[in-house]
């Protein structure tokens, strides 16, 4: 019989993979990227290829991606593409790979497994291919590659700081809901976050659960975690679904204002979140300015030729006071006529 | 002593009384076990044993229970259903579109998910009994063709927008301070109980499970009532859809990847036999029970997540290790 549970499981795995394969086409810009190689003369043709599509943080990548497109008036075409899980590793080395054989002059993406896609990198530049890394990079990565992403660890580490404002001297305890062990970006907010809970030894971590990136499981942790913790004082979750399910937990607890929770992303529930008070502050990235800066960098080293130095395209701490301002509001809902740099 | 006392009692017995029998040792196994976990986390967490956190459990069982007793009877036919994470989902972002989008009352927005689900049971029914496909291949299929609508009806991004009261079918509490989602379990254990032991597709269910043939040969419309299994668990797995986005108030594209497997370990933990022919609701609720509360003392006691997917590995190994151990001593004995 338990061979069975192994058929089962094996062959469930096998049908997510499969289900994950599945990819969206979306074209922008101007015409189809067929190739010509040279790519000095005539438009610059760029492949802008997210983790995958489908979800609000890539979306304002594609807009930056379009607006610095939209901004050169016809000297740079974008074909944007993405597969949709971003576990879909293999999927999305197909995907590149295809846009290096239909010679697109350059590469702006975000690699979904740093070791596997440097691979792809290194491809792409034997054929003569631009890379620029958005939002994550490659293991190693190639010097005359450059990486406009978010420093993850300093900005997490800043997150102690933030609860120990919110407890005061007393300090307290504090849990922690990560999405996906395993992943850099996780791993990254992990080590930061725990870096700066160092500095706050009023600061106790009493626990520690994974959300899997599932609002309904961050749900069902964080109540778990309420439980066991009666006198918790805050929650740092790592991303969108932890921020949801542990302010909804909170919430039907009936302890919200009572805990204090900081969480990553900026989706418009999060942001009525912080309005109702139940969120207190939120580490919003720039995904706009890492497609804009990411386009913009790859032309500049195709049409000059010179090397471009990447950089971190920052962090807002978005709060109760300042969700109204328009720098906030900029970065929250980035459009071309008003654009979050 | 006991087993002698077993024996001789088994040995004049008619099988079908003996089946059942065998299902009763079963369930005092998966029984065992739950109590064992319930006397285990009440020692050594405070909080476990509080109105607060078995109340918190009842509501996080409730969709996986629901979802269970629909597979019950899929499984005793000696099928499977792979597909109902992926219909649960389909029947979330629909069932909250209908209400959020079309504007439908919460009430026809929750049939609509189950209908939705219930569609999707009987493409799985017709793919088993009328194209004759083996049900592991059949809902196979279904569980990525519902995944991947799901995705493309939301854009993969989750929706909002149901009236306020969609919170009561996962959230609320009733007068007297009963979860309503415990509620939900009771009685739709309930209808399992009645269809599986008081109807004629529950016995003829039971029946095709043991021996397809010989259920063709006397005469049972097979493909009819295999059909209505499938539209059953489909039905169950919509429902158990709802009431996961009630929970959260929102139509989750990504909800209950993987759910399929908890759900099919509830049943087989409960004494379910992947063989078809033997299975009960009651089983089948200790089963999720017993992974619900591994789940919750996990994180009463911080367990780290890989941890917990491990234990629940190794608790559906001792189940029906332990299960046809059982069986096979029962069996030797009273032969």
């Amino acid at each position: 019989m338990s061979k069975q549970i192994v058929a089962i499981l094996l062959s469930a795995i096998l049908a997510l993979a499969a289900a994950a394969c599945a990819e969206v086409r979306e074209s922008g810009g101007g015409g189809g990227a067929q190739g010509e190689g040279g790519g000095k003369q005539g438009p610059v043709e760029l492949a802008v290829v997210p983790k995958a599509v489908g979800f609000d943080f890539w979306e304002q990548v594609r807009i930056g991606a379009q607006c610095a497109a939209d901004k050169s008036e016809g000297q740079v075409d974008i074909s944007w593409d993405g597969v949709t899980a971003e576990t879909d590793v293999s999927g999305q080395v197909d995907l590149l790979t295809n846009f290096i054989t239909q010679g697109v002059d350059g590469l702006v993406y975000a690699a979904t497994d740093a070791k596997v896609l440097y691979d792809v990198t290194k491809n792409a530049k034997d054929n003569g291919v631009t890379v620029v890394n958005v939002d994550s990079g490659t293991k190693p990565q190639p010097e005359d590659v450059p990486v406009f992403a978010t420093d993850n660890v300093a900005a997490a580490r800043k997150v102690p700081d933030l609860l120990a404002k919110e407890l005061g001297k007393e300090g307290g305890e504090v849990a922690f809901i990560p999405f996906q062990q395993g992943t850099l970006t996780n791993e990254q907010r992990e080590q930061g976050f725990k870096e700066g809970l160092k500095d706050h030894p009023e600061l106790k971590l009493v626990a520690e659960q994974s959300s899997q990136s599932q609002y309904n499981t961050a749900l069902t942790v964080t109540e778990n975690i309420l439980t066991a913790n009666p006198n918790l004082d805050a929650i740092f979750a790592a991303n969108e679904p932890g921020v949801l399910g542990a302010a909804e937990a909170v919430r039907q607890a009936g302890k919200a204002g009572d805990i204090t929770i900081v969480g990553w992303d900026g989706n418009p529930k999060e942001v009525e979140a912080v309005r109702d008070g139940l969120v207190s502050t939120l580490v919003v990235q720039n995904p706009f300015k890492m497609g804009y800066d990411g386009v913009n960098a790859a032309v500049e080293i195709i049409r000059e030729g010179k090397t471009v130095q990447g950089g971190d395209t920052g962090v807002t701490f978005v709060n109760k006071a300042n969700v109204d301002d328009p720098e906030v509001e900029s970065v929250l809902d980035p459009t071309c006529e008003d654009p979050p740099l | 002593m006991i087993s002698n006392v077993l024996t001789s009692i088994t040995q004049r017995l008619p099988d079908a009384v003996r089946d059942r029998l065998y299902d009763a040792v079963s369930q005092l196994a998966a029984g065992g076990a739950l109590l064992v976990i319930i006397l285990f986390l009440s020692i050594v967490s405070p909080d476990f044993l509080t109105a607060d956190n078995l109340f918190n459990v009842g509501s996080q069982v409730a969709y996986t229970a629901v979802m269970a007793i629909g597979v019950t009877l899929v499984i005793i036919t000696a099928g499977i259903d792979l597909s109902v994470g992926s219909v649960a989902a389909l029947s979330g972002v629909l069932g909250v579109m209908m209400m959020g989008n079309l504007g439908l009352p919460v009430p026809l927005g929750i049939l609509g998910g189950t209908l939705v689900g219930a569609g999707a049971g009987l493409v799985n029914g017709l793919l088993v009994s009328v194209a004759g496909l083996n049900p592991f291949i059949a809902t196979l299929g279904m569980l990525t063709v519902a995944r991947g609508l799901s995705y493309i009806v939301t854009d993969a991004v989750a929706v909002f927008g149901a009236p306020d009261s969609f919170r009561l079918l996962g959230q609320g509490v009733l007068a007297g301070g009963i979860p309503i989602p415990v509620l939900i379990i009771i009685l739709v254990a309930l209808a399992g109980y009645v269809v599986l032991n008081r109807t004629r597709l529950g016995r003829y269910a039971y029946a095709i499970g043991s021996n397809l043939e010989a259920a063709r040969l006397s005469g049972i419309p097979v493909r009819r009532y295999l059909t209505s299994v499938y539209v059953i668990s489909g039905a169950l797995a919509g429902f158990g859809g709802m009431i996961a986005a009630s929970r959260v108030a929102s139509g989750q594209p990504n909800f209950g990847i993987g759910l399929e497997l908890d759900v099919i370990a509830a049943v087989v933990i409960g004494g379910a036999s992947l063989f078809g022919g033997q299975g009960t609701i009651l089983g089948t609720l200790i089963g999720a029970f017993l992974i619900a509360l591994i789940r919750n003392g996990s994180v009463l006691l911080d367990v780290n997540t890989y941890y917990q997917q491990i234990i629940i590995g190794v608790v559906i190994w001792l189940a029906v290790y332990w299960d046809q151990f059982r069986r096979k001593r029962l069996a030797a004995e009273t032969e």
